[in-house]
């Protein structure tokens, strides 16, 4: 919605970044360091308004800690990130979420607790102050979760938790949504289901995604572009095609991960 | 006169800090292992108080009847771990209500089956020269500053050692070890009560003897592991040489009372300075120089 | 499952106190407890005075367990010192209306005894929570403030210790505190002894119905939220540290109003409101009752302290010890407590084939407590 929505400000048709103006997010020589360890090594990442980007790499390549950089979780050694247009480097965690960046985490973390439709008012109530039943009714169809309204998260299969997590981050109405492997430990078809969500949510709703994978069959059935990270820097950039093809590629993930 | 003044303040100092290591350092223990803070501590320094106190009104000797009181102490610390503790690991608030329950039912258990007194003991070894206190405050601190010593051994240089702060680190990888964690917490347990029945022994000569005793060491001992935070021994010893100092001073000027409301303002500055106690201070002076992350 | 045609109106005026962050959404526990807070009204015309005068001290008692409930159930803070401010209130009140007496002092003692116990809740609160402090240690700082709140006030035997006429008098404790009452000099309303309990069982049915109204806001959620997994909470842009602060003030004004309610009543109060013992009852009645159940809390109050009562008049010494074991019994055997516990038992009852709670018609009919 964020693409056509006409109440969102026009922006300035070169913004700060000097780059033009659909890019949702863009990174400028984003460093992390921990102790003597460069984590992300002056990385210049951009992303467009509504692009679906697989970050793939061997472990240790610094994917999560690039996450957890533009979340706010961690705090930058140098450089910059601009988003929609504003520079968010120094912004706290909490306002990066009002504006409209939302995170999956690696591992589920819903309120394990509380019933479906208690975790869905949590960030649904951060965006509206009524018609909280309508909204939760929509979310829960759209992930097919109506049948679990009233369980109690804890009780549902791994599959329907990641899909719990997945509107609970699009309760948000987000413009971005960073998904930190969304498909870990899934069975095929719920794989499947998850890739059409994803590609759904990149297409219907013009939402930027930002998702971490391991699994290059899923990167696959759902990427426009994939950025392969190796040791903190961006490696390669491309079609999927392309990084398949590549044979450097090849060469660092079967030289560290084999 | 002045130099005087300073060896009193020198005389209270080394009280008040023995005081403080004692009455925490049980607590301090298994706090430091499971992260239960025993609510039933008062007790089981009662527990050790009153087997002393008892023991010696029987004919044993002060430093039998001492020992008498560890013992028993660990032993009843044993078996309640066995009986109630056990069932509640992993559950940390649980066994912290739980056990303030325990203490709730000894001390009316204590008063019901002996009273609201028991037989005193006299203040060993006499007076001191010159400064006017008992000589056995002296003692006690070299037996405060001993067992801080004793313990730092135990934890660094013994196998036990090795295995009891693998479980504390983390006790999955621990178990994952071969480390038997249920056992680690038990011998923990016995350990703590032993230490906590050692306090009460050795404050039984000079606190009168109620149902109550074991609540005078709350504060103390509380405050002390708070400031501490989860490192048992360098948490411990810092925290009671801060509070000890300042309460110290505090009463040596304005009186016991006075003494302890500012241990109290003091630890309330500290925890808001320092969230994680001294523990978490020293842990981020060593990420900040990068050897962990 | 669904909410009586017939009574809309009823249905309407419910909808602000039912969700399902509380237990207890249907007609059948609306009646229930109607018939409960009628047969509480009638103790007093059924069983005299002296009916009146100890069940207002139990009632008080309730208040301070509704506070503790609250802010542990509700937020996860665990607060072992919650008769801080239980009795803070009372020596602010005994302060206050000694030295103004007449009903202007009774007044302006409730006031002054409300805001200090919210005002000193609120600056340990803030110490703590902006201070970054979290879990036990939140657990023992409060336990060590009410510690040593008994020690200050077991020392102030000397007559020194007097604010102008009131003497707060040590280990005896402070007398003289007058009644509760409303009005200017002499002209308002003297709360006299029946009188003293109506008010309070109005004010502990009061706050029941605030707080679940206020637990099934959308503030509500925000507590639940925190309590379940505070750093998730923050990740949807609340700010966690406010929560926590808010819910304990207000945790600390609730308890404050009970002392208020508590000493009024006895026309006394003393150190021993402080006690480790004292401090203990809150964490028993929460634990035992349910610490997720306002009204499981607010029941274990009642019980445990008539039969603690029952014993003590009888002239047994084993209350303590009864409540001590029940309290090891109950977090043993059933660690989420007795209320939510009969909960789930009467909604497998009422559906055996339907895995959802029976109570809560919630899901389907409202959009949340807080329109």
């Amino acid at each position: 919605m964020a693409v056509s929505d006409p109440t969102i400000k026009t922006k300035p048709a070169v913004d700060e970044t000097g780059r033009k103006s659909s890019r949702v997010l863009q990174t400028r020589d984003l460093r992390k360091e921990f102790g003597g360890l460069t984590a992300t090594d002056d990385v210049d990442f951009a992303l467009e308004e509504g692009e679906l980007r697989c970050l793939i790499g061997p472990n240790g390549a610094g994917k999560s800690t690039f996450l957890n950089l533009l979340t706010g979780q961690l705090e930058p050694t140098a450089g910059s990130i601009y988003y929609d247009g504003h520079d968010i480097t120094a912004m706290p965690s909490h306002e990066r979420v009002e504006r409209g960046i939302s995170m999956k985490f690696q591992v589920p973390s819903i309120y394990e607790g509380l019933t479906v439709a208690q975790n869905l008012r949590v960030p649904l109530q951060q965006v509206v102050d009524d018609d909280f039943a309508v909204r939760t009714r929509e979310i829960l169809e759209r992930f097919d979760l109506l049948a679990e309204r009233e369980t109690t998260a804890s009780d549902l299969s791994h599959g329907q938790q990641q899909r719990l997590e997945i509107g609970m981050a699009m309760a948000l109405e987000p413009k971005l949504l960073l998904l930190d492997e969304p498909v870990a430990g899934l069975s095929v078809e719920e794989t499947a289901e998850i890739a059409d969500l994803l590609c759904e949510i990149a297409a219907d709703d013009g939402v930027a995604l930002i998702v971490i994978e391991h699994d290059i069959d899923f990167v696959e059935s759902i990427a426009d572009r994939v950025t392969v990270l190796d040791q903190g820097t961006i490696f390669r950039e491309g079609s999927i095609e392309e990084i398949k093809a590549d044979p450097e590629v090849k060469r660092i993930y079967l030289g560290e991960d084999h | 006169m002045a130099g005087l003044g300073l060896l009193d303040f020198g005389f209270e100092f080394v009280e008040i800090f023995a005081f403080v290591v004692l009455a925490t350092v049980g607590l301090a223990v298994i706090f430091g292992m499971m992260g239960i803070i025993n609510l039933a501590h008062g007790e089981f320094i009662l527990v050790g108080a009153y087997a002393t106190t008892f023991s010696f009104a029987a004919g044993l000797p002060l430093p039998l009847a001492m020992l008498a009181g560890v013992v028993i102490t660990a032993v009843f610390g044993v078996v309640l771990e066995r009986l109630i503790i056990r069932h509640l690991y992993g559950r940390l608030l649980d066994s912290m209500v739980v056990t303030w329950g325990i203490s709730l039912v000894m001390i009316q258990l204590v008063r019901i089956v002996f009273g609201n007194s028991a037989p005193g003991i006299g203040i060993p070894f006499g007076q001191l020269p010159i400064v006017d206190g008992p000589v056995y405050y002296l003692v006690l601190a070299v037996i405060a500053v001993g067992l801080l010593g004793g313990l730092y051994a135990l934890f660094m240089w013994t196998d036990f050692g090795v295995r009891a702060r693998a479980t504390m680190q983390d006790e999955e990888t621990a178990r994952s070890m071969g480390i038997d964690t249920d056992r680690m917490y038990a011998s923990t347990f016995a350990i703590g009560s032993a230490l906590a029945g050692l306090t009460g022994a050795l404050y039984a000569p000079v606190m009168p003897i109620t149902p109550e005793y074991g609540t005078g060491f709350l504060v103390e001992a509380f405050v002390a592991v708070v400031v501490g935070g989860a490192s048992v021994i360098v948490g411990t010893v810092l925290a009671s040489g801060f509070l000890g100092t300042v309460n110290a001073a505090v009463t040596n000027v304005a009186g016991t009372f006075m003494g302890q409301v500012a241990m109290l303002i003091a630890a309330i500055v500290a925890i808001r300075l320092l969230p994680e106690g001294i523990t978490g201070l020293l842990a981020d002076l060593r990420e900040k120089r990068g050897e962990s992350e | 499952m669904s909410v009586d045609s017939s009574d809309g109106h009823l249905a309407q005026l419910r909808r602000p106190f039912e969700g399902p962050n509380t237990l207890g959404n249907s007609s059948a526990f609306w009646a229930g407890l109607a018939v409960a807070v009628a047969l509480l009204a009638a103790m007093p015309v059924v069983f005299g005075y002296y009916a009146a005068e100890v069940g207002a001290v139990f009632l008080a008692y309730a208040l301070l367990g509704m506070s503790l409930a609250f802010i542990w159930g509700y937020c996860g803070i665990l607060s072992f010192g919650q008769v801080a401010f239980f009795g803070v209130a009372g020596y602010a009140f005994g302060i206050v209306a000694i030295n103004v007496s007449t009903l202007t002092g009774a007044t302006l003692g409730l006031l002054a005894a409300v805001a200090v116990s919210t005002a000193f809740a609120a600056v340990l609160g803030y110490f703590m929570f902006y201070g970054g402090v979290r879990d036990v240690y939140v657990t023992i700082l409060t336990l060590v403030v009410a510690l040593v709140l008994f020690t200050f006030m077991g020392q102030t035997a000397g007559g020194e210790w007097a604010i102008g006429d009131a003497r707060l008098g040590g280990f005896n404790g402070m007398s003289g505190v007058p009644d509760l009452g409303i009005g200017v000099g002499s002209v308002g309303l003297e709360v006299g002894l029946v009188g003293h309990y109506y008010v309070t069982l109005g004010t502990v049915v009061a706050t029941y119905l605030g707080l679940r109204a206020l637990v099934n806001s959308q503030f509500g959620y925000a507590m639940v939220a925190t309590r379940e997994d505070e750093t998730r909470t923050e990740m949807f842009g609340y700010d966690t540290t406010f929560i926590k602060f808010a819910v304990f003030t207000i945790g600390g004004a609730i308890a404050g109003l009970g002392g208020v309610l508590f000493t009024t009543q006895n026309n006394y109060i003393d150190p021993s409101v402080f006690g480790i013992t004292a401090a203990a009852l809150p964490v028993v009645w929460a634990s035992v009752g349910g610490r997720t159940s306002l009204l499981g809390t607010v029941g274990a109050a009642l019980a445990i302290q008539f039969v603690d009562y029952q014993l003590a008049i009888s002239g047994s010494e084993w209350a303590l010890v009864f409540i001590g074991s029940l309290l090891v019994f109950v977090v043993l055997v059933m660690p989420e407590g007795v209320a939510p516990r009969l909960h789930d038992h009467v909604a497998e009852y009422r559906e055996p084939n339907d895995p959802e709670p029976a109570e809560t018609p919630a899901a389907t009919d409202y959009p949340g407590g807080d329109d």
